[in-house]
């Protein structure tokens, strides 16, 4: 990253501007979640994928290679942490950023998924803000490896 | 005993007692086998070898006499079933016996064979009952806290499905929205939280009955947590008009308390404030300390509402409880708020109540234990009773370099602190317990029995090893600084004295660092 101020200003926006195309996977069984996590996603300029179950995670992200994935925790045919040990164990697939989404409790589980390779824990229903502040930080440290100024 | 062989233990130091016993038991049942020991602790020693299924029990022996005696046997043997043959008729004492667990009293003078074969033989099936009883109540419990665990695991599907619809309409994402429209939209988002709270107040009620709600307890300084509150709980106060200020002296040591958990019962406590005192009155959060009781930290939210009464009083932290006379225009609640406040201060070793007068406001107050620097640094600060020359605070400071990171950071920041303890001499450096953090910045201080000069190797070892940690060198950067100590001049002062000086200085030192 250069030192100038100037150019750190350039910079931000053209990071803004390219994560703005961004695709996010969302893994998710319930199909009316899916969708309010696909109009709050699309409205901030977030390209979104869906994926149903387990199994279909793995197959999608194969498929489209998202930049970020929303994933839940139960699901059909692979639940949340086998979808997290594959996408971990798996080169192509590993770098992406996971933020899991769950209804789950978040003693139980918290430490749990971090441990397993995600980014970051939320319980439903989660404050939208938040949310989306969390993605836009992982999929800036996950992009180019460059950083935001703070 | 179904027939099969009994294995009784008599525990008697009259031979001739024991003997009559033993007879009467073999007239009554071939099948029974007796082991007889004189003193209780020699019968004590034996249950583990024989496993009695039923002791037979003398409450005169030359090593222990009257209600100690079955006392310690309940003790020993809690599954066991324990018939008292005593040479007195003491109606009172036999109540108590049966009070503690003991299953029969009888009179040695008026115990025929068929009696004595009954009473245990009935002695050994109450017990089983008991036991069967006891069994169930527990898996009751265990039932209870699943069903309330996958209960508000399923209500949390739902109530996210209104909350996310209702934000994007709100947010005017799916199209405009009037004003009028915005304000119940804006009713429904906040039912939906208070729905939100409850779920989560239910798992963490039955939670904290079975005991497993978990503390991970820092060194705090709670007066940034009471800021931290008041902010968080400004806009809800200013919403109904009520003040909310905070009284806390910047020198209240630091606590040792869960930061997490220690917000949440002040959260609750001033919402709870807010709540019950009309427009134009005030909330008032503060932090002191108490002369008769060094050791915690007194935390109090006082508002100007309607009052407890003195009944409520003593049941409000009761689970479920509600005061009936609460004057509210708001919703109830659960009646758990109080219990789990009180559950939390309680694992933290502090205690919670509440002084109030009808019509007069109410104080509730809590106790957090002092976290004691004294304590800690005194080992590494003396060396043969006397202070060291030289003591150097190092500040490690370890800063994440996107705004928003979660929680993996903190699994980075836990595995830094490992490596810093690694880095550091064990008998002359302290490596002090993690602070409160603002934000997810996370600082760590080293007290160092050192010097300026030579504290510079240690710091370029910390530098060295934490500049390897992989997580860190991606996503973070990291800040080592030191700076001196001022030591207290020694003459003429205990060392007890110098240490709690130094101790005084270094928390001077943390708060203008932190």
């Amino acid at each position: 990253m250069k030192s100038h101020a100037d150019t750190l200003c350039v910079n931000f926006a053209l990071e803004n501007d390219k994560m703005a195309n961004s695709k996010i996977m969302i893994v998710d069984d319930d199909p009316d979640l899916r969708q309010a996590l696909r109009l709050r996603l699309r409205a901030n300029k977030y390209e979104t994928v869906n994926a149903v179950d387990g199994y279909s995670a793995i197959a999608m992200a194969y498929k489209e290679r998202p930049d970020l994935i929303i994933l839940d925790l139960g699901l059909p045919a692979g639940d949340g942490f086998v979808v997290l040990d594959r996408l971990q164990k798996d080169d192509k697939l590993s770098a992406i950023p996971v933020i899991v989404l769950t209804a789950r409790d978040p003693q139980a589980n918290e430490r749990r998924v971090l441990r397993a390779g995600a980014a970051a824990f939320f319980q439903k229903p989660a404050d939208n803000a938040e949310l989306l502040d969390v993605i836009r930080a992982s999929l800036n440290r996950a992009g180019t490896g460059t950083v935001l100024p703070s | 005993m179904n027939g099969q062989s009994t294995h009784v233990l008599l525990i008697e130091d009259n031979p001739g007692d024991a003997d009559l016993v033993r007879l009467r038991l073999v007239q009554a049942n071939s099948a029974v086998d007796v082991s007889c020991f004189n003193r209780l602790s020699d019968g004590l020693a034996s249950i583990k070898e024989k496993s009695p299924s039923v002791i037979l029990l003398d409450l005169n022996l030359p090593d222990c006499q009257g209600a100690e005696t079955f006392r310690r046997v309940l003790e020993k043997a809690p599954d066991v079933p324990v018939v008292i043959l005593s040479g007195q008729d003491d109606e009172a004492l036999a109540v108590k016996a049966l009070h503690q667990g003991v299953q029969d009293y009888l009179v040695k003078g008026a115990i025929s064979s068929s009696g004595l074969e009954r009473a245990m033989r009935y002695a050994v099936e109450r017990q089983a009952l008991l036991r069967s009883l006891e069994m169930s109540r527990k898996q009751q419990l265990e039932f209870k806290n699943q069903f309330l665990s996958h209960v508000s695991h399923e209500l949390r599907t739902p109530l996210t499905c209104i909350h996310q619809f209702v934000s994007i309409l709100f947010d005017g994402l799916a199209g405009e929205v009037s004003a009028e429209q915005r304000d119940h939209l804006k009713t429904i988002l906040k039912s939906v939280n208070q729905l939100g709270a409850m779920v989560r107040d239910l798992l963490e009620a039955s939670r904290a009955e079975s005991g497993k709600i978990r503390i991970e307890p820092r060194c705090v300084a709670v007066g940034d947590l009471i800021r931290q509150a008041v902010t968080m709980m400004q806009l809800a106060a200013q919403e109904k008009e009520v003040g909310l200020e905070v009284g806390v002296d910047t020198r209240i040591p630091f606590v040792h308390g869960d930061p997490g958990r220690v917000l949440e019962v002040l959260i609750n406590l001033i919402e709870n404030g807010i709540k019950f005192t009309p427009p134009g009155g005030a909330v008032t959060v503060q932090a002191c300390l108490v002369q008769t009781d060094p050791d915690f930290v007194y935390v109090s939210v006082a508002d100007t509402g309607c009052g407890i009464s003195p009944e409520a009083r003593a049941l409000i932290f009761e689970r479920l409880y509600q005061d009936p006379s609460a004057v509210d225009n708001n919703r109830k609640g659960l009646g758990l708020g109080l219990f789990i406040a009180k559950e939390l201060v309680g694992l933290h070793g502090g205690r919670i109540w509440v002084a109030s007068e009808q019509g007069n406001g109410s104080t509730f107050s809590f106790t957090l234990p002092l976290y004691s620097l004294a304590k800690l640094l005194r080992p590494v600060i003396t060396y043969q009773e006397c202070l060291r020359d030289d003591l150097v605070l190092v500040k490690v400071v370890l800063r994440p370099l996107s705004k928003q990171v979660r929680a993996s950071w903190k699994e980075t920041c836990q595995h830094c602190l490992e490596i810093l303890q690694r880095c550091v001499y064990l008998d002359k450096d302290l490596v002090l317990p993690p602070m409160t953090t603002h934000g997810a910045e996370e600082t760590f201080l080293v007290v160092a029995s050192t010097d300026l000069e030579r504290a510079k190797i240690m710091m370029g070892r910390i530098r060295e090893q934490l500049g390897r940690v992989p997580d860190l060198n991606g996503t973070g950067e990291l800040e080592v600084s030191a700076s001196a100590v001022r030591l207290p001049d020694g003459a003429g002062r205990s060392l007890e004295e110098q240490v709690q000086e130094v101790a005084g200085a270094v928390t001077e030192m943390i708060h203008s660092v932190v």
